[in-house]
């Protein structure tokens, strides 16, 4: 890693080496896509700002410096809202583009107003996730604001639908293009969906993968980062020899509306890996990660 | 003293308050302020800043008004989603501006279109949202929907979540006492079923989009008039000699001779029309030159030179909307 190497945070660049302990693949506000129209939710802005800034300033407290939300651009995002918690807590914000799995797009990208609906190939969801990047991210229908940090997508869980598979390689290709990592959230087979991230020609030190289960070792050997939500089991696979590949993660949201998501204690991740190891997990493997590759 | 409850005005629900059926004038009954689908807002590709959304909407509304002063009210259903860039707050500004009473919708114009904590919901959770936007009003609006737009799915055949709206609609309809909107009429069948069992009249239903090019050989029009429900010819104006028609559009005249068959046939009462226009479209080029102002410029020309008087247009676009509008609670 050279001096100059810089991450994107929603308050503009920042040199990797001053991210300080992180939490790496998070969630800060969680809204189940269409939970926001919901007569009976209501989004209270200054409840919401309140909740998010009490964790990030017990993450501080604890020893914390930066946040990723890796929840994409449609799952809740608010980049304005983590632009004033990252001044008013001083905690670090990388903020993320990509979608999830098929079943939480909308139907812009499932059925466009085209004869047939065929939903959307690669090479658009890797135009609209780059450009979050390179011309920054979108209020929807307001305007752009800094750039996104990562691309985080998801594969749907019982097994890779064709939109799943077009999504994640305009996520790589969109990594690969811009320099920022990818991340996604594991379906049935990892290595396969892994594969096919690196068939887009993005490096595999470039890429997280969360829910990689059983096949976590090959992942890891494959040459990507596994995410971990069960601190005993990433602290385990840490000192079975893959520290190096190793990230861990709370698995909750700050705030989550519309879904059940367990409330994250960011400061749990600093007390929860032992001493030996908070340097490579929580600092030295985060800002590999986040660092944005030069082209 | 016993309490009296007081007398409950007959009312069409406006997003800026009931007004009376008397005073809804002219009635566009299927238009869009502007229609996107789902998630198209993440696309900065389609983004118009506030200023020419209003410059593309308000000289639309204010012609649509000077259009309608011979019948004193100007009446604009806008027929979009929940999640389809329904933007309540938006057209009340519209309306106040312009003097056009607008008329919001709740519901999904299909299941397709319904994002993932909908597409969760379960018939009931979906009824309540229904109703609380007809009674109590849209997010912060205070704006209470009109109508309940409920829809099939791409791909001619009513999904399981299609359904579970129907129902919910249905229900909801029951109680408001709103009229519910069908995005296609085709796959009618599970449709009219379902209204049954739920004790819903069909003449409460309004089966849309009869008339669009695509469906044309899927959708048995004859048989749901025959059933009591209200036939939708709503596209008028996406004609296929425009120079570069979507892929629903109709060859003109077939589309007339369609519609002017249940007029000779004594079916007036059965159908009602609009053009679906797009004021300033929000996820989708739209279709240039198309505007809600189509009915004057060219469908009631045509209409004219066929020989519908006066009156049958007084009763399509006057009488039976306002009628259909009214609040027709069942309990």
């Amino acid at each position: 890693m050279t001096a100059t190497t810089s991450v994107n945070t929603v308050l503009g660049p920042v040199p990797a080496a001053d991210l300080g302990v992180v939490a790496v693949h998070e969630a800060l506000l969680s809204v189940l896509p269409g939970a926001q129209f919901a007569y009976d939710i209501e989004l209270d802005r200054a409840a919401v700002f309140r909740e998010v800034a009490d964790r990030l300033t017990a993450f501080k407290s604890a020893g914390g410096g930066t946040v990723v939300d890796a929840g994409g651009m449609y799952a809740g995002r608010d980049v304005p809202l983590y632009e004033a918690l990252s001044r008013a807590t001083g905690v670090h914000i990388v903020a993320s583009s990509g979608q999830m799995e098929t079943g939480m797009l909308g139907g812009y990208f499932l059925t466009p107003q085209t004869d047939p609906p065929t939903p959307w190939p690669a090479e658009r969801f890797a135009a609209l996730y780059a450009a979050e990047v390179t011309e920054g991210m979108v209020v929807p229908r307001v305007e752009r604001r800094g750039a996104a940090g990562m691309i985080s997508t998801a594969v749907t869980a019982d097994s890779m639908t064709p939109t799943d598979e077009s999504q994640l390689r305009g996520c790589a290709r969109a990594a690969k293009e811009t320099g920022v990592a990818l991340t996604f959230r594991a379906g049935s087979d990892p290595l396969a969906e892994l594969a096919v991230a690196l068939e887009e020609g993005l490096a595999a030190e470039r890429i997280a993968v969360a829910d990689a289960g059983e096949q976590a070792e090959k992942v890891a050997a494959a040459g990507a980062f596994v995410v971990f939500t069960d601190l005993a089991r990433a602290v385990a696979f840490a000192q079975a020899g893959d520290a190096e590949r190793t990230l861990v993660a709370t698995g909750g949201a700050a705030v989550a509306f519309g879904h059940d998501v367990p409330p994250a204690a960011y400061d749990e991740l600093v007390r929860g890996v032992p001493a030996e190891l908070r340097q490579q997990l929580l600092v030295t493997n985060p800002a590999a990660l986040l660092a944005v590759k030069e082209a | 003293m016993p309490y009296v409850s007081p007398r409950i005005a007959p009312r069409i629900n406006t997003v800026l308050g009931p007004i009376a059926p008397e005073e809804a004038g002219f009635v566009a009954i299927h238009e869009h302020i502007g229609y996107g689908m789902p998630g198209s807002e993440l696309d900065p590709q389609w983004w118009k800043t506030p200023e020419q959304r209003y410059e593309e909407t308000v000289p639309k509304l204010r012609m649509f008004h000077q259009n309608t002063l011979r019948w004193g009210g100007a009446t604009f259903v806008d027929a979009t989603g929940i999640c389809n860039g329904r933007d309540v707050s938006y057209y009340q500004s519209l309306s106040e501006k312009t003097g056009v009473h607008i008329v919001a919708s709740t519901g999904f114009v299909g299941g397709d279109t319904a994002l993932p904590f909908f597409e969760r919901a379960d018939v009931d959770y979906l009824y309540r949202q229904f109703v609380h936007e007809i009674t109590v009003g849209v997010g912060r609006t205070g704006g209470k929907a009109g109508i309940i737009k409920v829809g099939v799915s791409r791909g001619f055949r009513m999904k399981e979540l299609d359904l579970r709206i129907y129902r919910a609609a249905a229900r909801a309809a029951l109680e408001t006492g709103v009229p519910i909107f069908t995005h296609l009429a085709v796959d009618a069948e599970p449709a009219v079923e379902i209204f049954a069992e739920e004790g819903l009249p069909l003449d409460r239903v309004l089966f849309g989009h009869a008339d669009d090019g695509v469906s044309q050989g899927k959708v048995r029009d004859r048989w749901i008039a025959e059933q009591g429900g209200r036939i939708g010819f709503d596209t008028f104006g996406y004609d296929l000699e425009l120079p570069d028609p979507p892929f629903w559009g109709r060859p003109r005249q077939e589309r007339l001779e369609h519609f002017l068959g249940y007029l000779r046939d004594g079916l007036v009462d059965s159908v009602l029309a609009s053009a679906d226009a797009n004021c300033s479209p929000l996820g989708w080029p739209g279709v240039k030159g198309h505007t809600v102002n189509y009915l004057f410029d060219t469908l009631f020309p045509a209409l004219r030179q066929h020989g519908v008087d006066d009156a049958t247009i007084d009763r399509i676009f006057v009488e039976l909307p306002a009628a259909f509008l009214t609040l027709q609670p069942q309990n």
